[in-house]
């Protein structure tokens, strides 16, 4: 398993990531030295609650921070190119085609006022000089592979229904055939059976095109069943990364146990089960320590006081919490 | 012991005429012919996809509309469709809503405690003025704000999430009702707090005995709250009984679907391909028969031409389904 992981090609590597907010008060680290690797063809979740710094690291990727958001430090390598050093215009050249975007709300990341079928042959115009006849070709042919007949290209946003959206959405970003998706809720507003044939699609679609994805949701239940890495993220922190079913099965870190223990199952015995008491400490002063210390069932003295070590375990799963220190099967280095 | 049932919907439905000028005349199709009888002390589940009816069904509870037709039982009384009016104040105390979203269902220029006093000034039990601070202390410790001194001044703004749903349950709470509606008490919540609403509720549940209509568009928290589920598709209720059945023997496709759609980590990658196609119907204009048919996997000549009668499969288990 760990042989044919290692064996993949680095698409994406973050490293040590700060970025966050300016404001008056000083500086909210919303995300805050965070590290990890995407293979290529690979679907990587990212958990956590609102407020954790998903999609902040998200717009940090993509490069399209604005106003008072930056990148305060760490690297961003894609496909071996430090893009985190590339001007805006630099960037400009490579987002959407390289890599692109599915926005949390389809509802208002579409023009209103636009058919969907001139703001795919936008995106296509924006990047490659092709005829207009030729784009609009690519733009129906986008459509159909998401379910959407070609006669919608004449639609308007309103026209069609959320489901429909948000897979007008993933036809765009894939219109330029990228290698790597950033979906950031992409399902979240939608009815669970419209969900699942998105997801479906989704996966369809990868199987295709064979481009990797970062997938972000707080549904923790949904992206265990989805994808192949899945990084658990609390207050802007990653604080355990592993193989999907891995994390789901043998959780290591005290907030992730008590995420699993938030969502009621299906099947099995029904057992009380407790969720997580206290709220997310502010980013604008968060505690030295470890974050979730203050709501942890397991703290201990050091935790108030020192960030954990990463302790990393056999499958490349790793876990930033004092409870593992000297437990680990390698070495961290 | 024979369940005694604390309020019955037969053959209700709520018809919302269309406002355009186009479709002057038509008329939406909320609710069709909605019967369910709710025990004391139970927690009934209606579970369904945004569009199903499930919130206009607890609205017609609340009696913030009357129903188009059918009948409403209450305590063995039929309610009359226009006595729903704002002074329904008795009614209004045994019958108490949760809504949805915790941001806009608590005025933001009222301090909690102005919040929270007025159920008891407004249903005439208010025991002046300092007893009605001490009883809006204990409110709050009842739905784990504690110490309620810290929060008993503040403004809704000034609460997380999570603790604005709690005020809100905290006004639910606070006249004592015999029934709760709860509208999705936690879809706008984080995962880490939603457990503890929940639990809270069936906490209050065990010791009140109240009775719950818990709607909810998550099969799976349904079943951690609920004894029975009501499945809703389309205005009508399509599987009705006992939660485990329910889930476990799921009988119409539309439940089957809806169960195959839901998360499912534990399964992984050995989940089957959804069957499925089209969308959830106009209700304008809905399909002739059964509603599902248009998307039923399984549909026969039959299914468009007339809806099906309920049809138990299983003790106290229904379905409206020709299979």
């Amino acid at each position: 398993m760990r042989n044919s992981e290692s064996s993949k090609q680095v698409l994406l590597e973050v490293r040590n990531l700060q970025a966050g907010y300016e404001v008056k008060k000083g500086f909210v680290g919303a995300v805050d030295d965070v590290s990890f690797c995407l293979h290529k063809g690979e679907f990587l979740g990212i958990a956590g609650e609102s407020g954790c710094g998903k999609s902040t690291l998200a717009f940090a990727i993509m490069n399209l921070l604005r106003d008072n958001a930056r990148i305060r430090s760490g690297e961003i390598d894609f496909q071996g190119r430090l893009v985190s050093a590339l001007s805006g215009e630099g960037f400009n050249k490579i987002r959407w085609v390289n890599l692109s975007m599915v926005f949390q709300s389809a509802m208002n990341a579409l023009n209103p006022v636009l058919k969907v079928g001139e703001q795919l042959c936008d995106a296509i115009h924006a990047h490659r000089s092709i005829s207009a006849q030729k784009a609009k070709e690519r733009a129906q042919q986008m459509l159909q592979l998401v379910d959407i007949g070609p006669e919608r290209y004449d639609s308007y946003p309103h026209q069609l229904s959320g489901g429909m959206k948000q897979r007008v959405m993933i036809a765009m970003a894939l219109v330029l055939e990228p290698q790597l998706v950033i979906m950031d809720e992409p399902t979240t507003a939608l009815d669970v059976v419209v969900q699942r044939t998105i997801i479906e699609k989704i996966q369809e679609l990868q199987q295709q095109l064979d481009f990797s994805v970062i997938f972000i949701t707080h549904d923790l239940s949904l992206l265990v069943e989805i994808s192949d890495r899945l990084a658990i993220m609390y207050a802007g922190k990653i604080i355990e990364e592993g193989p999907a079913q891995d994390v789901f099965s043998h959780p290591l870190h005290p907030y992730t146990h008590g995420l699993m223990n938030a969502f009621p199952s299906l099947s099995g015995p029904i057992r009380r089960m407790g969720g997580i008491e206290g709220k997310p400490p502010d980013l604008l002063d968060p505690p030295k320590g470890c974050r979730f210390f203050p709501r942890c069932s397991q703290v201990m003295d050091r935790c108030a006081n020192t960030y954990p070590p990463e302790i990393l375990f056999e499958g490349d799963h790793r876990v930033a919490c004092h409870l593992y220190e000297g437990k680990g099967d390698m070495q961290n280095g | 012991m024979a369940d005694r049932f604390i309020l019955e919907l037969k053959e209700v439905s709520k018809h919302f005429p269309v406002r355009s000028f186009r479709r002057f005349g038509q008329v939406v199709h909320a609710m069709d012919e909605v019967s369910f009888r709710l025990k004391e002390g139970e927690v009934l589940a209606l579970v369904g996809e945004s569009g199903s009816g499930k919130t206009t069904t607890a609205s017609i509870i609340a009696r913030l509309y009357p129903q188009t037709s059918g009948k409403f039982v209450f305590e063995g009384k039929e309610i009359d469709p226009g006595r729903s009016g704002k002074r329904n104040l008795a009614y209004r105390k045994k019958v108490q809503m949760i809504f949805q979203d915790p941001f806009s269902s608590l005025n933001p220029t009222h301090t909690i405690f102005q919040i929270l006093s007025r159920p008891y000034v407004i249903h005439g039990d208010a025991a002046g003025k300092k007893g009605l601070r001490s009883r809006v202390q204990v409110l709050l410790e009842s739905v784990g704000l504690e110490p309620p001194a810290q929060f008993i001044d503040k403004f809704p703004h000034e609460l997380s999430g999570g603790q604005r749903q709690r005020v809100n349950i905290a006004r639910t709470f606070s006249v004592e009702p015999l029934v709760i509606l709860a509208d999705e008490p936690t879809s706008m919540l984080d995962v880490s707090i939603r457990m503890s609403i929940m639990n809270m509720m069936l906490e209050y549940r065990e010791t009140r005995n109240v009775s719950t209509v818990y709607i909810t568009h998550d099969l799976a928290g349904a079943r951690y709250m609920s004894d029975r589920i009501a499945v809703m598709y389309a205005g009508m209720i399509m599987e009705i009984g006992p939660t485990e059945h329910v889930i476990g023997q799921a009988f119409h496709p539309y439940t089957k679907l809806l169960r195959s759609a839901a998360p499912a980590p534990e399964k992984g990658l050995k989940r089957q391909k959804l069957v499925t196609h089209g969308d959830i119907p106009s209700l304008i204009d809905p399909p002739s028969g059964c509603r599902f048919h248009p998307r039923c996997p399984f549909k026969m000549e039959e299914c468009s031409k007339r809806i099906p009668d309920w049809k138990e499969v299983d003790a106290g288990h229904f379905a409206r389904c020709f299979l």
